[in-house]
């Protein structure tokens, strides 16, 4: 399955003045993998993934990313914090990047309708982002990236400001979405838990300058039940395994 | 420990908030009214010399008489006629640059010396220049109230752009958008409340220049009626000219605080009220 990668980090490295934020990274993504990249805060993560938005270039090395439909768009990028255009309703937030592309009101309002419906923001559709709950927010994040219809979906700590009952169901919801479209998937997270429940494969960053640490296969068949996969005693282990690798890193930068 | 008793802390409703049941609509009218209210007891009791500070009923009567003549409905035009396509002519290029600015860094450096060399002399010291080069006659006129408005409209859109948060700027260049798409959806709607924060200044200065600008080259305008007023010491008909002056001041603010309303129902009401009247 790894033999053609979708996406082939080499050597790259990414330093902002006299600081390194990342040393030489390796990676390869095979297609429809969904890859989560857990660290300490601060080791560059977010880094990498704007070099694979194309939001940053790296300092040295290069990405090379196949690319199978010109017609559909390359990659789309969920962010952290808030993106959602506040002078936009959500329904025109989530059409944002079809409008963009030129693709007709009617074909647009056509493609959007189930995405709303499948993340509970029908409701909302008129409504404007102060109006919205943290957690509908970020729906709408996930929503306007997956109505794009990228080959890559890039998710810099998506669900990071949520409470961890938002989380645990945006995290199924975005399972849901994710499964019934396959797209390669780069999910960086802080958190263990998060990238084991959603991620094909952990990969583990060091702290600053960020180089890749440990790279973890994860076990669990899908579809995944986010509530009852902590449950199991494989996924405490694992969990635990990489808190240790991880805790030696969190501990100089403290 | 204390031998004190212990004591029980109350937190109850707070009292009745009915009692003062006075709107911010109603609160808004009082001031004017009791300013003028003020001013007519104070020339009254004689404790202020009538030929310079006429009662506020004086002038009220004059200005209803000319109002009547039809002189007060012609000066005003000329000068809300004046303001408007001054307005128009300054603030769509001052905006646009504005937007221009904002978005490309370059173009930004380029500028910017220029424009804060430019910025800080008083538009009314140009009018003598630009009656040289467009004449006595209503062209001047407009082009100062535009250069006026100009700054304004550049500054208070330039700012505005600046301050718009960069993730909304890389989300528009992660899904691919265009230059033009980036101002259209992004720079302008993100840089319209500072766009309208700016044209409620640039409609005050319009005015203050236009009256200026009127003392020269017109018999028509509040400006020229205040200027005239005070040549011939028609002191009653120069306050009609002022309160004309106040009065569509008013009404610009009013107009744009509309116009925002409907522009920015994206704006929690909180925010969106500090722009009215």
């Amino acid at each position: 399955m790894r033999s053609e990668p979708k996406i082939a980090i080499q050597g790259v490295s990414r330093s902002f003045g006299a600081v390194a934020a990342l040393a030489r990274v390796d990676i390869a993504i095979a297609p429809g993998e969904f890859v989560c990249i857990v660290g300490p805060s601060g080791c560059g993560k977010t880094t990498l993934l704007r070099i694979l938005a194309g939001l940053e270039t790296p300092s040295t090395g290069q990405v090379a990313i196949t690319r199978e439909d010109s017609a559909r768009p390359l990659n789309t990028m969920i962010f952290q914090e808030s993106s959602i255009f506040p002078w936009m309703t959500v329904r025109q937030n989530v059409g944002y990047g079809l409008r963009l592309r030129g693709i007709r009101a009617a074909e647009i309002a056509e493609r959007i309708a189930p995405l709303l419906e499948l993340t509970g923001l029908a409701r909302f559709a008129d409504a404007f982002p102060y109006q919205l709950s943290g957690g509908m927010k970020q729906r709408v994040s996930v929503a306007r990236a997956f109505a794009n219809d990228p080959e890559l979906l890039l998710m810099d700590e998506p669900f990071a400001a949520l409470d961890e009952q938002n989380k645990a169901l945006l995290q199924e919801e975005l399972l849901r979405l994710w499964s019934a479209t396959r797209k390669t998937v780069v999910f960086i997270t802080h958190s263990i838990d998060e990238a084991l429940v959603l991620g094909d494969r952990v990969l583990v960053m060091s702290a600053r300058p960020g180089r890749i640490k440990a790279d973890i296969d994860v076990p669990f068949p899908r579809p995944r039940s986010v509530v009852e996969l902590k449950q199991d005693p494989d996924y405490v282990r694992l969990n635990h395994d990489i808190w240790l690798l991880l805790r030696d890193e969190v501990r100089p930068a403290a | 420990m204390s031998d004190k008793p212990p004591q029980i802390v109350l937190i109850r409703p707070a009292p009745a908030e009915a009692a003062l049941h006075l709107s911010p609509a109603l609160l808004a009218v009082a001031s004017p009214i009791l300013l003028l209210l003020g001013w007519e007891a104070v020339v009254r009791l004689e404790w202020l010399d009538s030929r310079f500070f006429p009662a506020p009923s004086d002038v009220l009567v004059a200005l209803w008489q000319m109002l009547l003549a039809g002189v007060l409905l012609e000066h005003s035009f000329w000068t809300v006629q004046r303001v408007l396509i001054g307005f128009v002519l300054g603030a769509v290029p001052g905006a646009l640059l504005g937007l221009v600015m904002g978005l490309s860094p370059w173009i930004r450096a380029f500028l910017k010396p220029a424009i804060a060399a430019v910025y800080p002399i008083p538009k009314v010291a140009l009018l003598p220049l630009i009656m040289m080069i467009f004449g006595l006659g209503e062209p001047s006129k407009w082009v100062i109230v535009g250069i006026a408005v100009f700054f304004q409209l550049l500054l208070s859109t330039l700012a505005g752009v600046l301050n718009i948060d960069r993730i909304y700027l890389d989300v528009a260049r992660n899904l691919n958008a265009t230059r033009l798409q980036a101002y259209a959806s992004v720079a302008l709607p993100g840089a319209l409340p500072t766009i309208f924060a700016g044209c409620q200044l640039g409609l005050g200065m319009a005015l203050i220049v236009v009256v200026i600008a009127e003392n020269f080259g017109t018999s028509a305008g509040l400006g020229y009626l205040v200027w005239r007023s005070w040549q011939v010491f028609e002191v009653t008909d120069m306050y009609v000219g002022l309160m004309m002056i106040a009065l569509l001041g008013y009404l610009f603010q009013l107009a744009m605080g509309w116009l925002e309303r409907r522009l920015l129902r994206w704006k929690p009401a909180a925010t969106a009220m500090k722009g009215t009247p």
